[in-house]
């Protein structure tokens, strides 16, 4: 199939059986690639209720048709599977060259099933295709990991790894890849960890084929083209995300001492022109990509390198943490990507126990003695580690993630768990930013940024302002920046370069010989959407509105210092932009889909 | 002229392996390119780019002369006449000609058409003259 | 005795669709903006002559002045 590796492999962990079939043309047409293949076959081949650390669930591994291809930023691979952290519908996104590998491997989605008994790894050389005792490998870093992989196998391999969270079942593990990359949220490493799946590697030697090689790279040509002129490229490769960081200072955005306010006094010296100056050493991009956001950091005082600090580790493990130190939040992220934990959600986590430990909620006796005041660097070190070995009171208790330790401290704490749907929010306070905490609200894992980003326009059309727009916004949003994971590219060359979304339909028609316009791609985001949805609701049998309310934080306390100070969103704003959204989605009163819209989408016979 | 590259501007992303492999075998398969992206991870933390440098080695030790030169200047392989002996490949001081069987019956290496500067986006690469020695 | 703004992306829907403007030196940035109407928080990053710089940055003649908002996040 043009534009596709062409297979499915499916790599059964508790009989080691391994079989590979043809990607399904329907699949191609309905689900495109990417997020929609692993939505697909979550929902239709994990059973309902399936425990997410048992052998029921699948993490599936997708690639998509832009993928591997001469097209900007095509090394987008995601991740799916039902999540240990919420219990819903988890999708993470890693970039750098791994799905590039699956697609000249001839596959599209490597689906992980059952669990193994013992340790091991997977080998995918082409069609050679393997699974390896890990034991070797087991307790050891991600990082440590992959280079042990890659003088093992050779620097061709692409390697994806777990590090001791994942084997130790912290829900939000990672999935690591490339040094530093990462598959983080929703704890997709915690299931490979389940499986008792160390790593994969991947190497593959096969062109991908496609429909019109001429029109192709003419289009291709022209994206790069466009890119490399485009005047944002300078500065966007001198910062990447690190851009934003004294721009959400300024506006009130910033995540400071656990969302207490959106301003950190102390926050300059994390500034990305800061940042680039004292740490880092080089840029590294995605396959494919002219305009890589990646930098690669060293640390001098503590004699480590890092992929990072990108603006959403700077903001959850720097400002939120009180912590302002370049080299210590590079080492804290280091201490994340060896240890094997997502940087949003160990980052969201210790900060509501340092805000619990400073309001006596937790005490020296609940914390084996670690001061945890905001600030305290060697604390949040020792925690980390904690955490991924699930030591101690409180490793184990910060194991959880937020939702559920502020469920079991209770006295109070649950309302500053910062978190929607279970899933710790990213780094965009929103006390003041309506499309934004809608956008966080209403995102298909829980709290997470990359599905709408909405700040600008909130800023553009007034902040606290509530209206049928910005809901139709934030859900335009909702379908054409997902759309980037289904194709398996980058979305920042669109929004950050000003690339046209239009160059990259001819593009996708030439790779794939399937014309399709960007509202026939919507429509394909909208089914996924919904897709999605319908399988929360499957697996929690009280799914419906309140899962969509925000942390009572954004709506109850507002800041007292910074930007923000004294600002506010109304509950009954928030409640609006609910009954709006749904309406505008086609969904009843607590949020679920009516039946005309699944019919709509094509969706109706999946509900009995 | 010969293709030239600063290895610290490169940010790893292949971009023009793929389009090189497009040129010279049109096909996506940066497997089969003349340029090679060699990372330096987890340290110290950077990549290096091998690119032919059009010294020649490989066309001198060719024993059915096989590799010739191009308009501009590149030597290029002429498919035909190669016999796939792969004498050439350690001959290579940069470590870029290649023979992968299995891959394509073929020896391939750069000839110079530009594509890989094209897409990259950091100006990793560029054409020159070959600087007097 | 003027500086060049050059603006990006949705920017330049604040000053007609232009895309460079001359302005006076002697001003902060933060205040050629203000002038220009161009709501200051919507800007994320300031290059003066291609290094960051912040909005209190007073301008010289002939800097070259870029301004460039942020539409996409992470
Ligand atoms: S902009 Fe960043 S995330 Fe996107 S492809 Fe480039 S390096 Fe990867
Ligand atoms: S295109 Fe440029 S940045 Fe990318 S790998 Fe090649 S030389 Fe390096």
């Amino acid at each position: 199939m043009n534009g596709y590796g062409g297979n499915i492999l499916r790599v059964n962990l508790s009989t080691g059986k391994i079989t590979k079939t043809p990607t399904p043309v329907e699949l191609a047409r309905d689900y495109i690639g990417g997020r929609g293949f692993g939505a697909y076959f979550l929902f239709n081949e994990v059973p309902a209720g399936a425990d997410p650390l048992g052998p029921e669930n699948k993490l599936i591994v997708s690639s998509g048709p832009l993928a591997g291809l001469m097209i900007p930023g095509a090394g987008k691979c995601d991740f799916t599977c039902k999540s240990p952290l919420t219990g819903g519908y988890a999708s993470a996104s890693v970039g750098g060259l791994l799905t590039a590998e699956i697609k000249y491997a001839g596959l599209d989605s490597i689906i992980l099933e059952g669990a193994s008994a013992k340790p091991v790894y997977l080998v995918i050389d082409d069609d050679h295709i393997q699974l390896r005792d890990a034991s070797a490998l087991w307790g050891k870093g991600s990082i440590t990991v992959e280079k042990i992989l890659k003088d093992e196998l050779g620097e061709e391999f692409q390697i994806a790894c777990i590090g001791p969270a994942g084997e130790n079942g912290v829900p939000y593990a990672h999935i690591n890849h490339d040094y530093g990359r990462q598959a983080g949220r929703g704890g997709v490493g915690t299931v490979m960890g389940a499986k008792k799946l160390k790593a994969f590697a991947i190497r593959g030697t096969r062109a991908i084929p496609v429909a019109d090689l001429d029109a192709y790279r003419q289009a291709g040509m022209a994206l790069y083209k466009a890119c490399k002129d485009s005047e944002g490229l300078g500065p966007w490769q001198n910062l990447g995300t690190t851009m934003v960081v004294s721009w959400c200072d300024e506006i009130g955005a910033l995540p400071t001492r656990n969302f207490a306010a959106g301003s950190f006094a102390e926050g300059k010296t994390l500034y990305g022109p800061v940042i680039r100056e004292q740490i880092v050493i080089t840029d590294k991009g995605c396959f494919g990509c002219p305009s890589p956001c990646g930098k690669y950091s060293r640390m001098k005082r503590y004699g480590t390198r890092v992929e990072g600090p990108e603006y959403e580790t700077i903001g959850m493990v720097g400002s939120n943490l009180g912590i302002a130190d370049a080299q210590d939040v590079a080492q804290i992220n280091f201490l994340c990507d060896e240890w094997g934990v997502d940087t949003i959600s160990a980052g969201s986590t210790i900060a509501w126990a340092m805000e619990c430990y400073e309001k006596g909620i937790l005490t020296p006796a609940d914390t084996d003695g670690l001061e945890l005041k905001f600030g305290n660097v060697p604390a949040v070190f020792t925690l980390i580690e904690k955490i991924a070995k699930r030591e101690g009171n409180l490793g184990a208790l910060l194991a959880e993630g937020t939702k559920r330790a502020a469920q079991k401290i209770g006295k109070g704490s649950e309302q500053f768990a910062i978190q929607v749907k279970g899933m710790e929010q990213s780094a965009y306070a929103t006390h003041n930013a309506t499309a934004m905490l809608l956008a966080y609200m209403t995102a298909d894992v829980g709290a997470h940024h990359n599905r709408a980003w909405a700040i600008t326009y909130d800023l553009q059309v007034g902040r606290e302002l509530v209206g049928a727009d910005k809901v139709a916004r934030v859900i335009w949003l909702q379908h054409v920046r997902p759309m980037f994971d289904t194709l398996g590219a980058c979305r920042l060359q669109w929004v950050e370069l000003n690339i046209d979304l239009e160059m990259y339909i001819p593009a996708l028609e030439a790779i794939t010989g399937v014309k399709r316009s960007w509202q026939d791609l919507e429509l394909v985001s909208e089914r996924i959407w919904n897709l999605t949805r319908l399988y929360w609701a499957r697996e929690h049998k009280d799914f419906g509105r309140a899962w969509d309310m925000p942390s009572p934080r954004f709506y109850t306390e507002p800041p007292k210092t910074g930007t923000t100070a004294g600002q506010i969103t109304k509950l009954e704003d928030v409640e609006r932009m609910l009954d709006m959204y749904y309406a505008q989605r086609g969904w009843d009163a607590n949020g679920l889909p009516k039946p005309e819209t699944l019919e709509r989408l094509g969706l109706a016979n999946l509900v009995a | 002229m010969r293709l030239y590259a600063d290895s610290a501007r490169c940010s790893g992303c292949r971009a023009c392996l793929v389009a090189c492999s497009l040129n010279l075998f049109q096909e996506n398969n940066p497997k089969k390119a003349a340029l090679t992206i060699l990372p330096h991870f987890p340290a110290p933390g950077v990549y290096e780019v091998k690119v032919c440098t059009q010294c020649g080695e490989c066309a001198a030790v060719c024993p059915t002369n096989a590799i010739k030169q191009n308009a501009r200047g590149a030597y290029y392989v002429e498919f035909a006449e190669c016999t796939l002996c792969e004498a050439c490949v350690p001959a290579c001081p940069e470590n870029v000609m290649f023979v992968r069987a299995g891959l394509a019956d073929v020896a391939w290496k750069c000839d110079l058409c530009g594509d890989c500067i094209a897409v990259c986006g950091t100006n990793v690469l560029r054409l020159g003259e070959i600087a007097a020695a | 005795m003027t500086a060049q703004i050059k603006l990006l992306g949705i920017l330049k829907s604040y000053v007609g669709n232009q895309s460079q403007i001359e302005v006076n030196a002697g001003n902060t940035v933060r205040e050629a903006m203000r002038a220009l109407n161009i709501p200051s928080e919507l800007v994320a990053l300031v290059l003066v002559n291609n290094t960051p710089q912040t909005k209190e940055y007073c301008l010289q003649a002939g800097d070259v002045v870029m301004l460039m908002a942020v539409v996409g996040g992470g």
